[in-house]
């Protein structure tokens, strides 16, 4: 009954946050601190493949649509919904032949759907596993759909080599130099951020190592069992545990070449590694979940997509993240666990200090150098990854991020409603 | 391309001065066709005390005058006439109280409500029975009354954010819908909701996203029609009496408008403009087909015809 209530009721009214516009529109939102409702997209379930060493690890002879067809039988398994029910499935890939819709359609009906639930393939490169999550999303939001998979998948092992770029391009338009940018190699790109933008050889070495142990010691303890699901192979075999994982020491890592140019800083210690792995996650309308006696777990919140120059592609999530925080009305204090691909530790580094984020905060079971990069698969990668963390700290929000490979970030808010 | 087509001029009003207060709530009297009341506060219901006016207006000869008013503590943001007794006006104050007037006696109420731990934003009448009212606050939560008791006869506590209006069907004697800051209908806080008069499936409700939207209750998953056309928050919404399609609201950018959601498009029929401070009020008289009543915090009450 105080009159400071009062002034701040009406204010509340009149903040800039009242615009007619969707908070999308760059109004301040206050969606995250909004309270459940009917028409909220759930997160269902999250569950990923072990992510295994392309070439030499255990699904180098595993075909993509084998990995993502167990992975949505799993699924389908874990949340005991009707596989019939639901009205979309999305797959990611970068690499895959035919632009991966075939690997999509056909992992989908191996994997126990009928073929009365559609599938399409997506391709926004390294963000396509979260691009289709946030793809589900938006349809669900729409009323297109009231259930759908948001997935991705990538066998590295198949289909990573020099097959996959381009190489005969028009003439004039890589004589335009900003479409030409496109084409910058990854490596050059990660480079190029630890020049401009000063991150040390040491500071990417010690984040390197942070991400190794943190990994190694997230699988002593167990902490990957919530969200691998294990994989029987065609010989029988069950794939279980990420076989990527090292335990390297300072001066190991301090020890590499530089592995895309002489002087360069980064190395195969602190770049992701190539991988081969598939995660899914389910989606569907608060509402639909409650009639379908289904139990959501977290609320997708957020969805942002920026562009940046592809030659410094690794300052995709400095450039994410605000816009993505913006529209669910959050700051980075409000954040718990950040799931920050480590695409190179150049670029993390940059984004973290960039951002202002607690270290401690960022991938807390370690990321892609110590594990690996399955390009398409990732992003439902760090959704099933987060989920865990999150209610194991018991806290609300996370944030899954990533760089992309022709000039873009990505980023997504969830939160955590298992506490 | 063609523009709206343009909106007609407004109307003169018949202006009475509530110095001192702003006004908060306007509604016309349902037994007499040249009584309004008209709920306030001073300091802009921020701190200090409210005021109830009770004003006769003679629209013929351009006058409008107070005839009674009533004195509280706390500010009063909200009031509606006995359906009952045609001397009765119940009224909702900051302090968590709610008050009910009677035109026969000076000064004091003859009933003092007080349950809700905060301010009461909203008192409505109930149309069909007549026999109870009920009240929302920033308490969150919704009670019902009798004027014959000293209680509340239930409480319900479903909302989870403040209560800012609450208002019974005109068609059905055991049915209310109310609105609140937790969003359920709007992307933001819903500040105001009415019933339909002619049709039972339909209501409307305004909030803080700028919109009005109009609803059929057997689904609430996607509003019928959204009114796009205020620049700030909408703080009152109200159907018309006489007309189906026709739609008042008014709000932070001090104007008051008129709506017809029969068209699905260029639904904005006038621009009630002359306020010059928020517009917290506005109602329609039950017996001139027309005739719209606005409240506002530039401490004014405006009569007129649209």
């Amino acid at each position: 009954m105080s009159s400071t209530d009062r002034v701040a009721s009406i204010s509340q009214h009149l903040a800039p946050s009242a615009s007619a516009a969707p908070a999308s529109a760059g109004s301040k939102s206050n969606l995250a601190k909004s309270p459940k409702s009917p028409d909220d997209v759930v997160i269902i379930a999250a569950v990923r493949s072990p992510l295994c060493k392309g070439g030499r690890g255990a699904f180098k002879e595993t075909h993509p649509e084998y990995i993502m067809g167990e992975v949505f039988k799993a699924l389908i398994q874990k949340t005991g919904i009707e596989p019939g029910i639901v009205q979309d499935i999305q797959v990611g890939n970068v690499l895959m032949p035919g632009a991966g819709v075939t690997t999509a359609r056909m992992a989908a009906l191996y994997g126990g759907f009928p073929n009365s639930v559609p599938a399409v393939a997506v391709n926004r490169q390294c963000s396509s596993g979260l691009a289709t999550v946030g793809s589900v999303a938006a349809a669900i939001k729409a009323g297109y759909i009231d259930v759908g998979i948001g997935a991705g998948v990538e066998s590295m092992s198949m289909y990573y080599g020099p097959g996959a770029m381009p190489t005969d391009l028009s003439p004039e338009v890589m004589a335009y130099g900003p479409a030409a940018e496109v084409m910058t190699p990854m490596g050059t790109t990660s480079e190029n951020v630890a020049e401009q933008f000063g991150v040390t050889r040491a500071e990417q070495d010690a984040f390197a190592l942070r991400s190794h142990t943190l990994a190694a010691k997230a699988a002593k303890e167990g902490l990957f069992k919530e969200e691998i699901v294990p994989i029987k192979l065609a010989d029988g075999t069950v794939v279980s545990a990420d076989d990527g994982i090292r335990v390297p020491t300072a001066e190991l890592l301090a020890k590499l070449k530089p592995a895309f140019k002489p002087n360069g800083s980064s190395t195969a210690g602190n770049s992701s590694q190539v991988t081969d792995g598939a995660a899914a996650v389910l989606l569907c309308r608060r509402s639909y979940a409650e009639k379908k006696g289904l139990k959501p777990i977290a609320r997708f919140l957020g969805f942002s997509v920026v562009g940046c120059p592809p030659t410094i592609m690794g300052i995709g999530p400095a450039v994410a993240i605000p816009k993505v925080l913006e529209q669910t009305g959050l700051g980075i204090n409000d954040v718990a666990v950040w799931e920050i691909n480590e695409a190179f530790a150049s670029q993390a580094v940059y984004c973290v200090k960039k951002l202002g984020i607690n270290v401690e905060k960022v991938n807390p079971k370690g990321g892609a150098i110590a594990f690996g990069h399955p390009m398409g698969a990732t992003g439902a990668r760090q959704i099933a990854t987060l989920l865990p963390e999150l209610r194991r700290r018991k806290e609300k929000f996370g944030v899954v991020s990533m760089c992309v490979g022709i000039g873009l970030g990505v980023a997504a808010v969830i939160e955590n409603e298992v506490l | 391309m063609q523009g709206p087509p343009p909106l007609p001029p407004p109307s003169p009003s018949l202006i009475f001065r509530t110095s001192g207060y702003q006004g908060y709530a306007v509604e016309f009297s349902p037994f007499f066709e040249n009584r309004v009341a008209v709920a306030s506060a001073a300091n802009f219901g921020i701190a200090g005390n409210g005021r109830l006016f009770v004003l006769h207006f003679d629209s013929s000869n351009n006058n409008v005058a107070q005839t009674h008013s009533f004195d509280a503590q706390d500010g009063l943001f909200d009031l509606c006439w006995s359906e009952a007794n045609e001397n009765q006006i119940v009224v909702s104050s900051g302090d968590g109280s709610i008050k009910v007037f009677d035109l026969g006696l000076k000064d004091f109420p003859v009933l003092n409500l007080h349950e809700h731990t905060r301010e009461v934003f909203s008192v409505n009448w109930n149309l069909v029975r007549k026999d109870v009212f009920v009240s929302g606050s920033w308490d969150h939560s919704i009670k019902l009354w009798s004027p014959d008791s000293n209680h509340s006869i239930s409480t319900w506590k479903e909302h989870a954010a403040c209560v800012y209006s609450t208002v019974w069907s005109p068609h059905s004697p055991d049915r209310f819908a109310s609105a609140s800051g937790d969003t359920t209908a709007h992307t933001n806080e819903v500040l105001s909701l009415d019933w339909n008069k002619y049709d039972p499936n339909c209501l409307v409700t305004a909030g803080v996203d700028h919109s009005v939207k109009v609803w059929d209750i057997r689904n609430t998953s996607k509003d019928l029609l959204t009114l796009r056309g205020h620049d700030y928050a909408v703080r009152r919404v109200k159907c018309s009496p006489h007309a189906g399609n026709i739609v008042a609201s008014a709000g932070y950018d001090m104007t008051m408008r008129m709506w017809d959601t029969s068209r699905g498009f260029n639904n904005l029929v006038r621009v009630h403009d002359r306020h010059t401070e928020f517009v917290l009020g506005v109602d329609f008289s039950l017996f001139v087909k027309g005739l719209v009543a606005t409240c506002a915090w530039d401490e004014t009450v405006h009569l007129f015809h649209v």
